[in-house]
């Protein structure tokens, strides 16, 4: 079994081990993550937290009004983005990670540029509601973004139009993401239904889920696009091929009743499925198997987001107002 | 990648013209490899780049010293490159990323279409088709410039040499020639004046193989289908020809000698015409036999399936799509502008097609509401079947065994990060393409920052007033609060509403509808600009300027 205990010489956090990895001769053994750093600068719950596709990236998001964007390699702030009226919620990078997109309860949209000057290049309005959710679609031309006005809306970089409305559903839209050629859309609301639109046309192409309770909370493509990673806030997460519309694998042992707490895949080494809690702690899963490989502590509020490092095996988390930070985590070599 | 979900009942050739592009007086069209990019030539010698997913422009290239109008406009395999040929006389050819001349070339006749090599990923070597010349290969790297033989002479012996030079020779005067390369861009296909097709090895300028057609009617365009399997003629009788290419797509060349070596006792021309025979089989003959009407600008679908053609009577814009078995499945009827270009997406169900009035048509299918979208189990049936209830189908299921069935599957092994190869398969992988050109986000004017305080305040205003205030209220929402970690706690929690009754539910299912219906059909983009100018976008009109 790997060995618990101290990961750090500061002893703030624990990585304990759970489940059942390391006892099959044939399955690599599971390496695990220790905390590294503790990025303290924003004075309220950070909603979001997303590595640049560069991987040289942070940016996080808070209800302070303000973004900061983070040093990837050393952790250290290179700027703050002041400009929204009201608390952000959700963040996105453009592919090629020069961009990135703020959602505020301000009804708008912020681009910001990540090279100096670090300027807002673009203010997106249209919405009448909070915006909770936003996305870049792959070849970073076009925006997609969910509000508390039950809409999606399309909006595309260059002139900030919005190019496309959808009234999606009955209830705020929790999450949208685009799939990896940007064909397809999937949204999930509190209305209790995810479903998939058709990027292009704006049509209903499937009905995923499609129940009053419990909402569902968060939903996003796999790398591949083949697949559909769905939250509901009865503490599961469910893997589901969209294209049969069945649920292959469901992820359960954390919490999450209450906030909208995005999830991550995990691709660098080994396949894992990685979740924030509202247990303050940081969740890992086998892919395959499902079992609990980890449940990384050190956060003293609900961990509202996740995001994995494109390159390194390193995580990132954020804490809820209680905490009010973002903490790293590094995989053992 | 949409293929599961999409209604399979729907056909796959455009219906309805969705959207029109306007830039200057437009005269040709082309796509990139993957459809993303349509570059279009204007009248008065720019160029424009549309990204195609977003309908707006990507970028614009002018060379100062070209004023003319622009006959052709022909992509490089992965999309770096751009050829160009102009009423003027001249080819250019751009770097499409940073918008620079790469060479420029001037031939003694007017290029009516210029088309760059398809099998080279920097190409310098591309094939025009002038005025009252036969058609030509450029090298833009040497500045040599090479004449195709258009016919076989009677008697070989005499045969010319051919001609290197870098202005050649006026030849006699004759009708002009189509000429193509194919998939690979090793051979060249030609139809000249007879209606014959002439394959050449434009490398040693000779003619390999030769392929008559019934009619003799000379041959206005040539253009192969994208994969390669299929070659359309468009001739002077009115009669647009389909052959099967029954080459092999790799070692044409070798493959054509041997060919050649297997023939023996025959000589000449008719050798030529036997090789010719197993190159090029007549598949299908296509032709409007009420009107029979002259074609504009046939070519295939991306996927060869449909073959498509425009008519080329003056004030009519209308577009004939056949399959290939032969069957006219749809004419398209556009404005009362004559259509001189043509282009079929290369991978959607969406034909470009240009009008004398210099506007750029976009014509795609009909949306039809596909309402098994609308809940998980819901499918469509095409004719009614008898229910048959199961037995325990009204049974009350323990909580327990519910969770069962959740886990049939759990074991299945689930790979979440291979891509599958797509329609660009052909693609060497090595080769970076450009795909797209960046998206770079034009910066809002001072003026735009501070019409959004303003904004701000209307929707602020229109919150308070609204039902949505009413239920931010239920769901512990003070948008006004001032409370920092107030906001954040309560903002955090997402509850829902009460449930509602079926009829609610019924009426909320409804909501999708009207609101996909209104905004799919944007037929037009004056239509698309009033619906834009409906939402709080008020600021937006100075984002139409570019630079």
């Amino acid at each position: 079994m790997p060995s618990g205990g101290n990961g750090t010489s500061n002893g703030v956090a624990n990585a304990n081990s759970t489940g059942n990895a390391g006892t099959s001769g044939n399955v690599p053994i599971y390496k695990p993550y220790r905390h590294l750093k503790t990025l303290e600068g924003h004075t309220a719950a950070i909603s979001c937290v997303k590595f640049s596709n560069d991987g040289n990236l942070l940016a996080s998001a808070s209800v302070d009004k303000t973004m900061i964007l983070w040093s990837a390699t050393n952790y250290s702030l290179i700027h703050r983005y002041e400009g929204h009226s009201s608390g952000i919620s959700d963040l996105a990078w453009s592919s090629d990670s020069h961009y990135t997109c703020s959602a505020s309860d301000d009804c708008t949209l912020r681009i910001w540029d990540a090279r100096s000057p670090y300027e807002c290049l673009k203010v997106l309005r249209g919405h009448t509601n909070f915006v909770f959710c936003v996305n870049f679609n792959p070849p970073s031309n076009l925006i997609v973004s969910g509000s508390f006005d039950e809409t999606i809306r399309i909006w595309e970089v260059k002139t900030g139009k919005c190019v496309r409305m959808i009234k999606a559903h009955s209830m705020p839209i929790s999450s949208v993401h685009f799939n990896r050629d940007g064909s397809l859309i999937v949204s999930a609301s509190h209305d209790g239904s995810c479903k998939i639109w058709d990027a292009k046309e704006g049509t209903c192409l499937k009905t995923l889920i499609d129940d009053k309770s419990p909402a569902v909370s968060f939903a996003k493509f796999s790398p591949n696009g083949k697949f559909i990673l769905v939250a509901t806030l009865d503490s599961t997460l469910k893997l589901s091929n969209y294209a049969t519309g069945k649920f292959l694998k469901v992820y359960t042992g954390h919490t999450n009743k209450v906030f909208c707490i995005t999830s991550a895949f995990s691709v660098t080494n080994g396949k894992y499925i990685v979740s924030g809690s509202e247990d303050n702690c940081v969740y890992l899963w086998d892919l395959q198997a499902r079992n609990i490989l980890q449940r990384l502590e050190g956060h003293t509020d609900a961990v509202i987001s996740v995001s994995c490092h494109p390159v390194q095996n390193e995580i990132s988390s954020s804490g809820n107002h209680l905490d009010k930070t973002i903490r790293i985590w590094k995989q053992d070599a | 990648m949409n293929a599961p979900i999409i209604d399979p009942l729907q056909g796959d050739f455009p219906e309805v013209i969705e959207e029109y592009l306007e830039h200057g007086v437009i005269k040709c069209v082309a796509f990139n490899h993957r459809g993303s990019l349509l570059a279009a030539g204007c009248a008065d010698g720019g160029c424009v780049i549309w990204d195609f997913e977003t309908r707006g422009i990507a970028k614009e290239i002018r060379d100062n010293d070209c004023s003319a109008a622009i006959t052709s406009v022909s992509w490089s395999k992965y999309g770096h490159r751009l050829l160009v040929s102009a009423a003027d006389k001249s080819l250019t050819l751009w770097d499409v990323s940073t918008g620079e001349k790469i060479a420029r070339t001037i031939l003694q006749q007017t290029p009516l279409q210029a088309r760059l090599n398809p099998g080279l990923s920097s190409p310098s070597l591309c094939l025009a088709c002038p005025l009252s010349s036969a058609p030509m290969i450029v090298d833009f790297d040497i500045d040599c410039t090479t004449l195709l033989p258009v016919s076989v002479p009677e008697m070989p012996d005499v045969l010319a040499p051919p001609q290197r030079s870098k202005c050649p020779e006026s030849n006699p005067p004759f009708s002009p020639a189509a000429a193509c390369f194919n998939k690979c861009g090793d051979l060249v296909y030609i139809g000249n004046s007879k209606g014959e097709i002439l394959i050449v090895d434009y490398k040693s300028v000779r003619v390999l193989a030769l392929v008559s057609a019934s009619g003799a009617a000379p041959v206005k365009n040539i253009v192969f289908s994208r994969n390669g399997q299929y070659l359309l003629t468009n001739s002077h009788d009115r009669t647009i020809r389909i052959y099967e290419n029954l080459l092999p797509a790799k070692n044409v060349l070798k493959s054509l000698e041997d060919l050649g070596k297997n023939i023996d006792g025959l000589d000449g021309i008719e050798k030529m015409k036997t090789v010719g025979s197993k190159c090029l089989t007549l598949f299908r003959e296509f032709q409007d036999s009420v009107t029979k009407m002259h074609w504009k600008a046939p070519c295939f679908s991306g996927d060869g399936e449909w073959v498509v053609g425009g008519s080329a009577c003056k004030g009519e814009h209308k577009i004939y799509i056949w399959d290939r078995a032969g069957h006219l499945v749809k004419i398209l009827e556009g404005p009362k502008e004559a259509l001189i270009d043509l282009a079929w997406h290369p991978v959607h169900p969406i034909i470009v097609s240009v009008s004398l009035a210099g506007l750029v048509y976009i014509w795609a299918k009909d949306y039809t509401e596909n309402w098994s979208a609308f809940a998980p189990d819901f499918k469509e049936l095409e004719e009614n079947e008898e229910y048959v209830e199961r037995e325990d189908e009204f049974d009350l299921i323990p909580e327990t065994e519910k969770v069962k069935v959740l886990d049939v599957n759990e074991d299945e092994e689930v790979d979440i990060d291979t891509v599958e190869k797509d329609a660009f398969s052909d693609s060497d992988m090595s080769v970076e393409e450009l795909r797209y050109l960046p998206a770079e986000p034009i910066p809002d004017t001072n003026d735009q920052q501070d019409n959004l305080v303003e904004s701000i305040k209307l929707i602020e205003g229109q919150i308070s007033a609204s039902p949505a205030s009413e239920e931010a209220g239920q769901n512990g929402h003070h948008a006004s609060s001032p409370q920092a970690e107030e906001m954040g706690e309560t903002r955090g929690k997402r509850k829902r509403k009460p449930s509602e009754k079926a009829m609610e539910l019924q009426a909320e299912k409804a909501k999708p509808l009207k609101g996909s219906g209104k905004t799919v059909r944007a037929k037009n983009r004056a239509a698309f600009d009033q619906e834009t100018d409906d939402s709080i976008n008020g600021g937006d009109d100075d984002d139409d300027a570019y630079y």
